[in-house]
């Protein structure tokens, strides 16, 4: 599903040039759950970013699904990330002015969707998140981890073929981590392909794959045994 | 998608009260004084479109040349409408309008009731005809035909005859004139030039068959054939003039003006009868407050939204990644806009629903609300909207759907400094227009103390002039005279033609009648009293005789320093000498000088004369009374006792020099007005920029406050870089208000010099506002726990 070669990615302020990325080679097949680790400014974040077509590389080749990515303009990753992609945030990243279902409902809106069927759709992954009880609660009202599967929600609800985690973990306590990372794992199950960013060994082990960066290079990729319901 | 722009932009508002009050308050304050500029803006501009014929009429004007200078007059020769009539193919119709006496009140008797009517005019048939009057009652086709015949507007009906049929009825004017009304006329619109609340017709006047080509004291009108050019018809005008007087006596020239700029370009013209004069650069500096307002009130609204860009630039991020294009985020902020504006413009509409009486007051008008209901209106309402929503949306709109998603999933990367420099120069020009205007309103309010506190030259104050045009007979003037003088409150009384800041007669001033050259001089009648009556001060001989015998027929006049300047004589020397103003006078006084208009003119010629060659009008009483009531009344008994067919009306001297300077007033009161506006709305402007600012440097404050930096010490860091800014607006500001309040002065012929403790006094406010508004937000931000801060980045 995504192939990027020799891919490489600098940010040049007025007085230094950072190589973020360098010669990147990576491959991840559909229906793999694949985890991004190293330490601090290594570059996870930033080939996230590319993955996630929020970003161009500077040099290399990206290819999603047989599009290449590399060149396109701005517009043109919109339509592409549009119902392909999917993206789960630290930080949650909810809309604070939309309720729960108006978040979920969002994406289905700018896949200019009928009412009817968003709302079906909205629903039912609501529903399956167990979170469909406080549909029209604000996210302030929700705590972290509810406030996480809402957010898992709306990256699913359009049924994408990939799905970015940027350390979706990291702002919740260990009993919703665990929580979280299963649905992840379900999520896989089904056929959804998983690229996840993440700090925690913990998390690492839910993925089929852990890829190791380090200044802006792939160091080491192992292979996980499949887990299942780990813990 | 649109619903779901105007929920999140509905939500938006309601989760962060602070702001979008701040916001919308700004902006519906900006909207509701374009929408009340508008009113006044259109009302002005719709003057005289009600007459069916607006675009054939034209008003026959003159410019003045040689010992007149160089003017224009809106009144024109006797003759003129006549030989139009007679002689002009161009013309169809012509009319003239004099109001009584020149511009006096008339003194009427009607059912044995005395009234004062201050808008009669004598005219023509043809006016009838020419504007399209409508009679309610009478035919207007012969209501004016017959010699002492009048017509009423409804309202003077209503008042003097109580709602019953006035035909038929006669009324008596100024003693000897008896009028018999014949028609009942619609009252003239609010804007309309025509002013008249009776037309009596010029049939049997003194002037209706005068054809002479001097005597400039006709408002004339004239309805032009179809399809003839203004142009055409005042080249066939003027060589009329030319074909009927020689070269020599020819000090003026024809012109024609279409009846659509009579109100708003004759601001300038001398001798217009009408009360209702508009001025086009009122208009147009109006016109450009109002634009101006516009656009401070959205900037404002730009900085204000953007202020809050951190958190709209997660918002937009997340809309990004989940499919969002930069075209429909545009179009998302837009409608949030859009959503403000529409709030705004309805409260302004309710703001502008309760500020119109006092808008009134300020600007002297009569605007009613159903300006407010016109379609015009509603276009204009429509397209201020529009215009507030392209322009205030634009750089939120641009700015905030520019985000990249990717800073969202880096929080560190923060955008560039580029903005912040257009929001500093946009509070900067705020600040600079707002101290433009406080110094613009220190300047116009210590100008108009000069003016209101100047020694004039006499002594304006404790003065009653009472309307005598009605009172006939020489016994009857005297035996009012011996009345009023007989009170012990009554320090001085003069019969005069008119008093200072009123118009009185232009003659031309020469020293021998074989002189070509003269000096432009205003001449009043006047009798022995005048010179302590207006407590003038003499320079040399006597004033004017008080007692005349029957057959002394010397004329007799007391000049002003001015005339004998320029004759050449010291004031002694003047004394016994003749001189010649059409006719031969004999100095018998001089005064020094005074200024018997407004400060705008300088001092020219002046003389008091006691020649029968115009009426006088006016008693002038000088008193010294604790109680004036009482004196009033007194005087009334008095006037009454002597004059019982007559209305005793009266105004003080003092209130009518200040009605010279209501235009001054009315500007320092606009310019207070929109001088508050504008500090209001910039004060806002800065607000917000605080806001961003300690937005932006939260994880700064908070490092700081980690490291041992004080709320004081914090507030301080944040203030000083505000202070700069209003430096520099002061420094642009100071410029632009002296040029433009220099231009201003120089309007006036006595006018103050502008103090540099005025720009010192208005930079303090300036700077004082602008640091109370920003520590606000600093001592907030400095008072911010930083863990807080630090824990988001």
């Amino acid at each position: 599903m995504i192939t990027i070669q020799n891919l490489k990615k600098s940010f040049r302020t007025e007085e230094v040039e950072t190589l973020a990325l360098n010669n990147v080679n990576l491959t991840v097949e559909e229906g793999e759950f694949v985890a991004i680790m190293g330490p601090s400014g290594c570059g996870k974040s930033t080939l996230l970013n590319i993955i996630g077509m929020l970003d161009n590389p500077t040099e290399g080749s990206y290819n999603f699904a047989g599009h290449e990515v590399g060149g396109l303009k701005e517009s043109q990753r919109t339509q592409l990330r549009k119902g392909n992609l999917g993206f789960v945030f630290q930080s949650f990243n909810l809309i604070d002015e939309l309720t729960v279902y108006e978040n979920v409902e969002l994406p289905l809106i700018y896949l200019k969707m009928g009412k009817a069927e968003r709302k079906e759709k909205v629903m039912k992954v609501l529903e399956r998140m167990k979170i469909a009880h406080r549909e029209k609660h604000f996210p302030q009202q929700l705590s972290g981890g509810q406030q996480q599967r809402v957010a898992i929600s709306r990256a699913v609800v359009t049924n994408p073929k990939l799905i970015l985690a940027d350390e979706p973990t990291g702002n919740l306590d260990s009993k919703n981590g665990i929580e979280v990372m299963n649905l992840l794992t379900e999520l896989n199950q089904e056929g959804t392909t998983i690229v996840m960013v993440t700090h925690s060994d913990r998390d690492s082990h839910y993925a089929h794959r852990v890829v190791n960066l380090f200044d802006g290079q792939i160091v080491t990729e192992s292979q996980n045994r499949a887990i299942g319901a780990m813990m | 998608m649109f619903r779901n722009y105007i929920k999140i932009a509905w939500r938006n508002l309601r989760f962060n009260r602070l702001f979008s009050a701040i916001n919308i308050v700004g902006l519906s304050f900006g909207l509701t004084i374009v929408l009340l500029l508008f009113l006044f803006i259109s009302h002005e501009r719709s003057f005289d479109s009600m007459f069916p014929k607006k675009d054939r009429i034209h008003r026959s004007i003159i410019k003045t040349n040689g010992d007149f200078g160089f003017d224009t007059w809106a009144t024109v020769p006797p003759i003129t409408s006549l030989a139009m009539k007679e002689e002009m193919t161009h013309v169809e119709s012509a009319a003239r309008l004099l109001k009584h006496n020149f511009g006096r009140p008339a003194s009427l008797r009607i059912n044995n009731q005395n009234y004062t009517e201050d808008m009669l005019y004598w005219a023509d048939k043809e006016l009838v005809s020419i504007f399209d009057i409508a009679l309610v009652r009478g035919d207007g086709a012969t209501a004016l035909d017959r010699p002492g015949t009048v017509i009423l507007s409804e309202k003077a009906a209503r008042t003097y005859f109580n709602g019953e049929n006035p035909l038929g009825k006669t009324i008596l004017i100024d003693s000897d004139n008896e009028l018999e009304v014949t028609g009942v006329y619609k009252d003239f619109p609010e804007n309309s030039t025509l002013d008249a609340d009776m037309l009596a017709s010029s049939n049997g006047s003194w002037f209706y068959d005068r054809r002479s080509w001097s005597n400039a004291s006709f408002e004339t009108y004239c309805l032009l054939k179809e399809n003839v050019s203004t142009d055409d018809a005042q080249v066939q005008l003027n060589q009329l003039f030319e074909a009927n007087v020689d070269e020599d006596n020819r000090w003026f020239s024809f012109a024609l003006q279409p009846l659509e700029k009579v109100h708003l370009y004759s601001a300038s013209y001398g001798n217009s009868y009408t009360s209702r004069i508009g001025d086009i650069n009122e208009v147009r500096n109006m016109t450009y407050l109002a634009i101006l307002i516009l656009l401070i009130a959205c900037v404002n609204y730009m900085n204000l939204t953007t202020a809050r860009s951190q958190k709209r630039s997660k918002e937009v991020g997340i809309s990004k990644t989940l499919g969002a294009t930069s075209r429909s985020l545009v179009g998302r902020f837009y409608m949030e806009t859009g959503l403000i504006a529409a709030i705004s413009i309805f409260l302004g509409i309710v703001f502008a629903i309760l500020l119109l009486p006092g808008f009134n007051r300020l600007t002297n008008q009569n605007l009613g609300l159903d300006l407010l209901w016109t379609p015009t209106f509603l276009t204009v309402t429509i397209a201020v909207w529009l215009i507030t929503t392209l322009f205030s949306g634009l750089y939120p709109s641009l700015y905030l759907s520019r985000f990249l998603p990717k800073e969202i999933l880096s929080p560190s990367l923060k955008r560039g400094m580029g903005n912040i420099l257009i929001r500093k120069g946009l509070v900067v020009m705020q600040f600079a227009a707002s101290t433009a205007l406080i110094v613009g309103v220190m300047v116009i309010y210590q100008q108009t103390d000069y003016v209101q506190n100047k020694d004039l030259g006499f002594a304006a104050d404790n003065v009653m002039a009472i309307s005598i045009g009605g009172l006939r007979g020489n016994e009857n003037r005297d035996a009012l005279t011996q009345e009023l003088e007989n009170f012990t409150e009554v320090t001085a009384v003069s019969m005069a033609q008119g008093y200072p800041s009123m118009d009185v007669s232009g003659r031309s001033l020469r020293k021998n009648n074989l002189e070509e050259q003269g000096l432009n001089i205003q001449t009043n009648v006047a009798d022995g009293g005048i010179i302590d009556a207006l407590k003038l001060k003499l320079l040399a001989g006597s004033g004017l005789p008080k007692n005349k015998a029957k057959n002394d027929t010397l004329v007799e006049v007391v000049l002003n320093k001015k005339a004998i300047d320029y004759l050449g004589y010291t004031p002694e020397e003047a004394i016994g000498k003749e001189v010649y103003m059409g006719n031969p006078y004999t100095v018998v006084g001089v005064v020094d000088n005074f200024n018997y208009e407004s400060l705008h003119q300088p001092i020219g010629a002046y003389a008091f004369h006691n020649a029968p060659t115009e009426g006088k009008s006016f008693m002038l009483v000088r008193f010294n009374s604790a109680n004036l009531a009482k004196t009033i009344n007194s005087l009334k008994t008095a006037f009454n006792k002597v004059a019982p067919n007559i209305d005793f009306n009266y105004t003080f001297l003092d209130q009518s020099l200040e009605t010279l300077y209501a235009r001054e007033k009315r500007a320092g009161q606009i310019s207070v007005v929109f001088c508050l506006l504008a500090v209001f709305i910039a004060a806002l402007g800065l607000f917000g920029l605080a806001a961003y600012t300690a937005e932006q440097r939260r994880k700064e404050i908070g490092i700081r406050k980690v490291l041992g930096a004080s709320v004081a010490k914090i507030s301080q860091m944040l203030s000083k870089d505000f202070a700069k800014l209003v430096l520099i607006a002061l420094m642009i500001g100071f410029p632009v208000a002296y040029f433009f309040m220099e231009n201003w002065l120089q309007g006036f012929a006595y006018r103050i010099d502008i103090q540099w403790w005025v720009f010192a006094l208005a930079g303090s406010i300036a700077l004082a506002i602008a640091l109370v508004t920003v520590s606000f937000q600093a001592i907030r931000a400095a008072l911010t726990n930083p863990t807080k801060s630090l824990r988001t980045e």
